[in-house]
């Protein structure tokens, strides 16, 4: 008896087709991971910034779905491996233009794990009936390993918004092919998306600088908005538009869920009994984001929704558990402002000759609650973009990916189990203690 | 003197069909070719594991003309029919120089052919002034004068004359490989779309072979399986007759006992243009297991070309001797 089998529609194929190609953009392997309840297909890219993961439900996206948990099997509530994603791919491929009617249209795909002591192969079984009496099988090999995943605490993410998938669809067409970053800002009621890379100069020469692209769209064309002012985060380019061309497969609405540059960040969006999750590092200013007092919010929320959480004090990275991105050097999506020192110290926001590269209007006298944060006290920090004041030292996790439980040091983060079910089920109870007592101290003196 | 009268010259008005003939055996550089009074026989073959040729009826011409070798004298027989070796990439490059403006090329079937025919005018710039709509089609012109002399090819059009002299080699030593007609193992007629795409699917996974697996027909083996070995797993296409659709993918079956046999997959990636032109495949298995796989291929319509004629392109295949593709599939197929 195979340890899982389960049975897919044209539709639900073409769809698997499809999310694989959108994992591809992650990851060379993809990794499932099957429960009673749901299968999750995920990816996570070499430098651990980006998660992605796609829960198929049991009973809505499959014909038919058995998983029989088989208790001599470590974590026997579950079954794990991963493979190839090229491998899937090419054996899901060319299943999306059946609308044409082909002649070789497959009508089922069963798909079951050959995985008994008895056997010798253990093998990924994909068999796809077609019309006219043709079946293809294919035998996949796979590895057998723990299945690693992002966690999100949606509660600690207050700000978000949701749109329809198509009108993003519509827009990341004009982001650049060779810009890196995204940079996400709400300002004046609009929500401004602006793709970039930061400009790299060696002596005069100039490397690279491509096209920086800013789109704006208006708070009210989201279903759900609510942001911070001012509020810079940025994400990767790439990712974004990997996310959103997928979503709109889907055709339903995207959400995002974050609160403050440097934290996690999260797309989700679900239909057809497909839940998918994309959890992002962020980068980004979050001096700006947390030194102001009284966070002007541009939300199209109704008031008795707004979170009286006050942004977290600069949080405790070591390097090594979070590389930075690509590009070293920005706190700022703008180098070109760190470098101008006749504006460090200045209070008021009015600028005699605006920057041409700011992404910032020359503001007005009542804009100067809004100043930009202080570099004072942050010389040479600009430089790496992270915040290198590393107030306890002992702390080396990453609150995002955690491990539930074992008090392994991060580089051994290989083989954690994951927790259950992730960012549906608020804080995590197996934070360490030490994380616990430093994080609940700061809150109080807040509040 | 009497003048020279070539031993054979035969003149087509479009190259469309014959090009596409021969572009299905293009997987090696030279083709034999062998003129006879019906036509012209050109095959190809790499080492002596895979052949294949194609014959070209004298119908497919607008005018054909041989005339055979006349024996040095009268007691000797008649000298064998010409052939030659040519450098079949010259020839196909020659050919498409005339079919690039023959309009009434086009690879779609049935009534696509108006559009694409318009498409093709308008995208190339010419409008009334092509031959198509001017009443003019072009001529092209083919003449062998016999031993040690060129394979010439003359195109007229609209004014511009190219002409091309292929070199003609001496042949190597002729010999087909041996297919036994009359002892079979597996025979099927199946459309050649379905071979096609099994072959696609198998190459997916990087095979180096493919093998053959035909049975009778049961509850647990398919009729005919295809299947291939990669680095990452396995794929196997099955055929079965049992099927509740009318129109199965294997039109006709034969196959008394169950058999199998491999074959390096390159000779069957070789035959994949030829499985795209063609409409229909016959495929054999000999008791020795040599692969004869003959495809037919529906020529269009056209104005002087033969009117729903037909070619045939064939291809055999030797097969690999060690039998292990065919123990592996044995014990998949038990497995299930």
């Amino acid at each position: 008896m195979a340890v899982l089998s389960f049975s897919l529609s044209p539709d639900a194929t073409s769809r698997i087709y499809e999310l694989l190609v959108c994992l591809a953009k992650f990851g060379e392997s993809v990794s499932i991971e099957a429960r009673n309840e749901k299968l999750t297909i995920t990816a996570l890219n070499l430098s651990r910034t980006a998660y992605a993961s796609f829960a198929l439900d049991a009973k809505t996206f499959f014909i038919d779905y058995d998983f029989t948990a088989s208790s001599s099997a470590k974590g026997g509530d579950r079954f794990t491996c991963q493979l190839l994603n090229k491998a899937l791919q090419s054996v899901f491929k060319g299943r999306s233009n059946d609308a044409r009617g082909r002649e070789t249209a497959i009508e089922r795909c069963d798909v079951s794990i050959q995985d008994q002591p008895d056997k010798t192969e253990c093998r990924l079984i994909v068999k796809m009936l077609c019309k006219h009496g043709m079946t293809k099988t294919y035998r996949l090999t796979y590895e057998s390993v723990e299945v690693m995943h992002a966690l999100f605490d949606r509660t600690a993410a207050s700000q978000g918004w949701r749109i329809s998938s198509r009108v993003l669809r519509e827009y990341i067409e004009f982001f650049g092919n060779k810009t890196e970053q995204l940079d996400l800002l709400a300002q004046d009621g609009k929500a401004i998306f602006t793709s970039f890379t930061e400009k790299i100069q060696d002596g005069k020469e100039v490397l690279k600088q491509p096209l920086e692209t800013a789109i704006a769209i208006h708070t009210e064309d989201f279903e759900d908005f609510h942001m911070q002012d001012q509020m810079h985060i940025v994400i990767s380019v790439k990712d974004f538009k990997a996310i959103v061309t997928h979503a709109e497969t889907l055709r339903g609405s995207m959400s995002a869920y974050f609160s403050f540059p440097t934290r996690p960040l999260q797309f989700t969006y679900q239909n057809f009994g497909m839940h998918c999750e994309f959890t992002l590092m962020t980068t980004g200013d979050l001096r700006g984001a947390s030194s102001t007092p009284n966070p002007k919010f541009i939300s199209n929320r109704s008031s008795s929704r707004q979170p009286s959480v006050a942004p977290p004090p600069p949080l405790n990275r070591t390097a090594s558990e979070m590389p930075p991105p690509a590009r070293p050097s920005f706190s700022k999506p703008l180098s070109s402002q760190s470098q101008r020192p006749s504006f460090k110290a200045q209070p008021s926001v009015t600028e005699s000759d605006p920057d041409p590269e700011s992404l910032f209007m020359p503001g007005g006298e009542e804009d100067q609650t809004w100043d930009p944060p202080n570099y004072n006290n942050d010389d040479g920090e600009e430089m790496l973009g992270w915040d290198a004041n590393n107030e306890h030292p002992s702390e080396s996790f990453h609150p995002t990916f955690r491990d539930s439980g074992t008090a392994a040091p991060p580089p051994q983060q290989q083989q954690e189990r994951p927790a259950a079910d992730e960012s549906q089920e608020g804080l995590e109870p197996t934070q360490r203690l030490s994380q616990v007592s430093a994080q609940t101290f700061h809150f109080d003196a807040q509040s | 003197m009497a003048a020279i009268v070539p031993m054979f010259s035969a003149v087509a008005s479009s190259t469309r069909h014959i090009l596409l003939l021969l572009r299905c055996i293009s997987f090696a550089k030279k083709a034999l070719v062998r003129i006879s009074a019906e036509g012209l026989r050109f095959s190809t073959d790499e080492g002596s594991s895979i052949e294949a040729f194609v014959f070209l009826d004298k119908a497919l011409f607008t005018s054909y003309t041989y005339h055979a070798p006349e024996p040095a004298s009268s007691q000797d027989d008649p000298p064998e029919p010409p052939f030659f070796e040519i450098d079949l990439q010259s020839l196909l490059e020659t050919l498409n120089i005339f079919s690039l403006s023959d309009l009434t090329s086009s690879t779609r079937s049935g009534g696509y052919d108006d559009f694409a025919a318009h498409r093709l005018n308008r995208h190339a710039g010419m409008n009334a002034f092509t031959n198509h709509a001017m009443g003019v089609t072009g001529v092209c012109n083919f003449s062998y004068n016999g031993e040690g002399g060129a394979l010439s090819i003359h195109m007229f059009e609209s004014g511009v004359t190219t002409t091309c002299d292929l070199t003609t080699y001496e042949a190597d030593t002729v010999e087909d490989i041996p297919f036994n007609r009359d002892s079979l193992s597996v025979k099927t007629i199946m459309r050649a779309k379905f071979l096609l795409e099994a072959v696609t699917e198998l190459n997916s996974v990087n095979p180096a072979s493919m093998t053959v697996f035909a049975s009778p027909g049961s509850a647990s083996k398919p009729n005919l399986s295809l299947s291939a070995i990669g680095a990452l797993g396995t794929a196997a296409i099955d055929f079965t007759t049992a099927t509740s659709s009318e129109t199965p993918v294997l039109e006709s079956l034969y196959c008394p006992t169950e058999t199998s046999a491999s074959y390096p997959f390159a000779a069957l990636k070789a035959a994949q243009r030829a499985m795209a032109s063609a409409t229909k495949v016959s495929l054999r298995l000999d008791d020795e297991g040599v692969l004869s796989l003959q495809f037919l291929i529906e020529l269009e319509v056209g104005s002087s070309d033969g009117s729903g004629a037909v070619a045939f392109v064939d291809f055999r295949i030797v097969p690999l001797v060690d039998d292990e593709g065919a123990r592996e599939h044995g014990g998949e197929s038990t497995s299930e």
